[in-house]
């Protein structure tokens, strides 16, 4: 899976391998050979291994995400087809037994009509054929990983089958196998740190800011300060009245999710941190005080300890503007906001207003159903600011459990053993669709700098409560503050001017693979060089499943006999070493020693 | 709605009873007739032409000849000659280049008016684009840098065969079972942490050079991502003026390698070939249609579960199934085979749906199937196909004046309605609950038996997993259907 396990082509057999290597890369060797006498062998093969272009060497990549799948072959600098898929999996799951059966049954169903359509449609190649490389999400919940392992084995009948980490990939497209890698996806932006080509998983950080929210929050701010001209009910009445006069609120259904993707897409950008321009002085926000915009509700204390409670570990009452942000992304949990609410969103509204120069945009959209009496499409305008600072909700942290994606960066930092932090700091890679948002990672890298570079002053820190003694700072990421110097995100495509520091001389200097794309051009990178993850040929998957022929029953005895994790390997399925018992009783991160001698070992 | 009936093929599903007919997956596991069967060919959708197979996977699924779709609309492009020089002194040669066009070609959208000297594409000859456009796609910076890449890790992976890059999986299982417990026990003490002392193990064959732990070199990139379009795309973003200068994701998504953002710079797609399809049975490899064949009876025969045709009329008119009703209901069942068949005919249990679904939260009344279906308990027979011509008088192809049918128009509706030719309708009758509501739609299993004396009996009968062998000649196959006999209830008011 994770791993870059050589395969065991007879070539890299005439080296010293592992004792293990030779029994787990056995399998593929012998049904490489065994498949060779079902192929129709031509000479052709044996000359050109390598470069074959006819071939079965190349494997097919499949890059299956939440959202938008990328396939191809192996060997290739881009993927033969990309395409998006509705949500086939999310991060939940359903608790009811018949309930979830029935999630898996539509999972399953799906997914096999997305990988025949691959195979069949996209790269018109004979599955039985071709080895598959799937590349994964080290979070990608297992049961969708078993599903496709099966689909793979039993529908279409790969011969094997190789799980590779897309953070792992991603580092290769970039010519590394070192790094601490970001991936902002659909559902979840995911932090890993690697190390010499092996994922620290136990160190993994996860924030469900990512695509999916911003989506959601673009939703939430458009209906709140977008405008929609309905089409004109006559042609006469497009002459008479003036738009303005047309304009209202835009209703819910013209925001259909392929109207938000094409916002998100092709409208939205971000911009830089706004603090600078609010710290220089231009103006203090309009209205009322910035900090009484919090739409929790608040009591008669004042509205600094008000924030400073609902955020107490962020530095950021040195920047209102920020708290700003947490704001709006709460507009979204409250069911319809409040007159008071909208008012203080107006007021947010002005100030992004103030400091956005971005232009405001038209679309053409479709009239919801009810309105379609009128001629043509409707408008709908995209503020200006909008377009800017949508995409402030991905950045904007406080929240325990919603960390923004700088801290997920830092947390994960944070967990990373002291010793390699600075090379991973000096090696950042951000991956994933949304970090396409033009400005997404020069923003990051201000972010993280932001964050942990401005101590909290404990002066301007209030009382938790009051009444109480003042507590001193939570300094959270003062640890981290020496490395300032050295962050650097490998693929920065601004990294600002060459600094002194040692380490940040990395940033930029990744090729200019797309965030989107690195992940599979590494998995074909890895296709290529005949490496990728554990392979799992067909032969052990059969002979630890059921036959296929007897597909009506495989549903049963999966459930009761069979299990997968035997044949699919996955990283949290990895057993815990059984060597020697240790001297005194299990240190607390067993897992962690753990990871560690199976590293050395 | 018209009532519909879909089949459930147990070679294409993993379980060979369907799932229960109101849940979201039945919709998946039910087909309708001719989705039932399973690829052979591929060509181009616009030139037509027949790409062998063994250049498909070279020439990159796309057509290798002239076919091209705008970036823009994806209408296709066609190749047009430049307009004649624009000179005076060359009015009388204008003339006649005009008729012919001279080069440079390009190409042009006849829908949104795009053409390709926008972005710097013109041909020297009108055929074989595709070959000329290729010295740009090798050149691609993607692809000099992919193989820059592998140059870079080609001899670290040959110098690391199973140590360096191999990574703790793969020695995780190497570990656990091929080192013997004191190596483990060795490495176990090695590995335990003891502050101040690093937390990794060191690499391998102390390969550990100062500055570079990656024990792998530095990787220098061909073209770094420092300078490229990305400043300058958030610059463009802000001032956008229409969205239709961005180029839309699906136009870009493809791309692996840093672009602009601007829909002028798109550049004209190769057309993606397409496949023909044979439909085949997934289980037996049967081959059932081929593509520009039409699909002839051993095929119909082959498969087993398919080969049913049923139709459904629904004779309780346009008003609608109401709640406490009682309707009747048709189905037509044709034997597509050369022998008469005996068919028989069951509801399949209803599966109280989840109570957690139920509206009323009761869970008695979730458990009561909302209404009920009653059909012919006995087998009754389909005559055997005939082509057209062996009828001897239409009245046997057409129905009427059946002698076993004498009790037609008795005011039963449950049992054999009509028989004609191959063709046998059978009434059914269902009562609606008095409190029920969704759609009707039921699991029929239908069981069919016939004597078989074709020797190719036996290949069939191994493709359907519910064959039983009562007598050597007769066969019998069941296969599940999915009646739907009407969309909504309509909940009744007292």
């Amino acid at each position: 899976m994770s791993t870059l396990a050589i395969p065991s082509t007879p070539r890299s057999r005439t080296s010293p391998s592992a004792p293990g290597s030779a029994t787990l890369t056995g399998a593929p060797s012998s049904s490489r050979t065994g498949r060779a006498a079902v192929v129709q062998a031509s000479p052709h093969y044996q000359t050109t291994r390598r470069h074959s272009l006819y071939g079965t060497e190349d494997r097919v990549v499949i890059d299956p995400g939440s959202r938008i799948w990328k396939v191809g072959f192996s060997g290739e600098g881009r993927p033969r087809e990309v395409f998006s898929v509705p949500s086939l999996w999310s991060l939940q799951r359903s608790l009811d037994t018949i309930q979830r059966e029935e999630e898996d049954r539509v999972l399953v169903v799906r997914l096999q009509a997305h990988l025949r359509a691959v195979f069949h449609d996209s790269l018109l190649t004979d599955p039985k054929s071709r080895k598959v490389i799937v590349i994964e999400s080290p979070l990608l919940p297992v049961h969708v990983k078993d599903t496709l392992a099966k689909i793979l084995f039993e529908n279409l009948q790969v011969p094997s089958i190789s799980f590779a980490s897309s953070h792992l990939l991603a580092l290769l497209s970039v010519g590394r196998i070192t790094g601490l890698v970001l991936d902002c996806g659909e559902l979840e932006s995911t932090a890993l740190p690697i190390f010499s080509s092996r994922p620290l998983f136990h160190q993994i950080r996860t924030t469900p800011l990512a695509g999916a929210r911003l989506t959601s929050h673009l939703r939430a701010l458009l209906l709140l300060f977008g405008t929609y001209i309905p089409p004109p009910t006559s042609l006469s009445a497009a002459v008479n009245m003036p738009a303005s006069s047309r304009s209202n609120r835009v209703p819910l259904e013209v925001l259909s999710d392929v109207v938000l993707e094409e916002i998100k897409t092709r409208c939205t950008f971000v911009g830089e941190v706004l603090d600078m321009a609010l710290n220089s002085g231009i103006v203090s926000p309009p209205g009322e005080d910035p900090m009484d915009l919090d739409l929790l509700p608040s009591d008669s204390a004042p509205s600094e300890s008000d924030f400073s409670r609902i955020s107490p570990d962020r530095d950021s009452n040195a920047d209102p503007a920020s708290s700003d942000f947490s704001v709006v992304s709460r507009s979204q949990v409250l069911p319809g906001p409040s007159s008071r609410g909208e008012h203080q969103l107006q007021a947010l509204a002005n100030l992004y207003m103030r400091h956005s120069t971005a232009t405001d945009l038209h679309l053409k959209v479709l009239p919801p159903a009810s309105q379609q009496a009128g001629t043509g499409h409707g408008t709908l305008i995209v503020p200006g600011w909008i377009r800017e600072r949508g995409s402030e909700v991905l950045f904007e942290g406080g929240d325990v459990d919603e960390g923004s994606v700088a801290e997920t960066i830092l947390d994960c930092l944070l967990k990373i053993p002291v010793d390699l932090r600075k090379t991973l700091a000096s090696s950042i890679l951000v991956t994933g669709g949304t970090a396409m948002l033009p400005g997404f990672i020069p923003r990051l890298h201000a972010e993280l700098i932001r964050a942990i570079a401005t101590p909290p002053s404990s002066s301007a820190r209030p009382p938790m409560r009051p009444g109480r003694p003042r507590l001193p700072a939570y300094d959270r990421y003062s640890i981290l503050r020496p490395l300032v110097p050295y962050f650097a995100i490998l693929n920065n495509p601004s990294p600002g001017p060459p600094s002194d520091a040692r380490g940040s001389t990395n940033a930029g200097k990744a090729p200019a693979y797309t965030p989107a794309m690195m992940a599979w051009v590494g998995g074909s990178l890895a296709g290529a060089l005949k490496t990728g993850g554990v392979e799992v040929a067909r032969e052990k998957w059969d002979e630890t499943g059921d036959h296929p022929g007897s597909v009506d029953t495989a549903e049963e005895s999966d459930v009761a006999g069979r299990s997968p994790a035997n044949v699919i390997p996955d990283w949290t399925r990895a057993p815990l070493p059984t060597g020697a018992p240790p001297a005194n009783p299990p240190p607390p991160e067993i897992t962690e020693t753990a990871q560690l001698v199976v590293v050395g070992a | 709605m018209t009532p519909t009936i879909y089949y459930h093929c147990p070679c294409l599903s993993t379980d060979s009873i369907p799932p229960p007919p109101n849940s979201p997956s039945s919709s998946y596991s039910f087909h309708p007739l001719h989705e039932l069967f399973f690829f052979s060919g591929y060509h181009c959708p616009n030139c037509l032409f027949e790409v062998p197979s063994a250049s498909v996977r070279a020439e990159k699924n796309r057509c290798a000849r002239n076919c091209f779709m705008c970036p823009n609309c994806r209408n296709t492009l066609s190749v047009v000659p430049s307009d004649p020089p624009d000179a005076d002194d060359l009015r009388s040669l204008a003339s006649n280049m005009s008729t012919v066009g001279g080069p440079p070609f390009f190409l042009y959208c006849n829908y949104c008016r795009w053409d390709s000297t926008e972005v710097d594409i013109t041909f020297e000859k009108p055929t074989g684009l595709a070959a000329q456009l290729q010295k740009f796609e090798d050149a691609a910076p993607e692809s000099l840098e992919f193989e820059r890449l592998k140059e870079h890790f080609e001899p670290f992976l040959r110098a690391s065969s199973s140590s360096g890059l191999s990574g703790h999986l793969q020695a995780a299982h190497s570990h656990t079972t091929h080192i013997n417990p004191i190596t483990a026990a060795a490495s176990s003490a090695l590995a335990r942490e003891i502050s101040g002392v690093a937390k990794y193990t060191p690499a391998p064959r102390g390969r550990r050079d100062k500055g570079s732990r990656d024990e792998i070199s530095e990787y220098r990139s061909r073209v770094e991502v420092a300078g490229t379009k990305d400043a300058s795309n958030v610059d463009f973003m802000r001032r956008l003026e229409d969205v239709s200068q961005v180029a839309a994701l699906a136009q870009r998504w493809t791309n692996s390698w840093t672009m602009t953002l601007h829909s002028s710079d798109l550049r004209p797609l190769r057309i993606p070939l397409h496949s023909k399809k044979t439909k085949r049975c997934p289980t037996c490899r049967h081959i059932l249609i081929k593509p520009e064949q039409k699909a002839h009876h051993d095929s119909a025969r082959q498969h087993g579960a398919g080969n049913r045709q049923a139709a459904v009329e629904d004779t309780s008119g346009a008003s609608g199934l109401h709640a406490g009703g009682t309707y009747p209901f048709q189905l037509a069942l044709t034997n597509p085979l050369y022998d008469p068949i005996q068919v028989r005919l069951a509801v399949q249990r209803q599966i109280p749906p989840p109570s957690s679904s139920a509206p009323d939260g009761s869970p008695e009344k979730a458990r009561r199937p909302p209404f009920a279906v009653s059909l012919p308990q006995s087998a009754f027979p389909v005559a055997a196909f005939a082509e057209a011509w062996e009828y001897e008088d239409d009245e046997d192809m057409f129905g009427g004046g059946d002698d076993e049918l004498d009790w037609i128009g008795n005011g039963k509706t449950i049992g054999v309605l009509e028989r004609r030719a191959n063709v046998t309708v059978v009434g059914g009758e269902v009562v609606i609950g008095r409190d029920a509501k969704g759609p009707v739609k039921f699991n029929m299993l239908v069981s069919y038996t016939y004597r078989s004396d074709d020797p190719l009996g036996d290949e069939d009968v191994r493709t359907t997993p519910s064959r039983k062998d009562k007598v050597p000649d007769m066969k019998t196959f069941t296969f599940y259907t999915v009646v739907d006999l009407g969309d909504e209830i309509i909940p009744r008011f007292s």
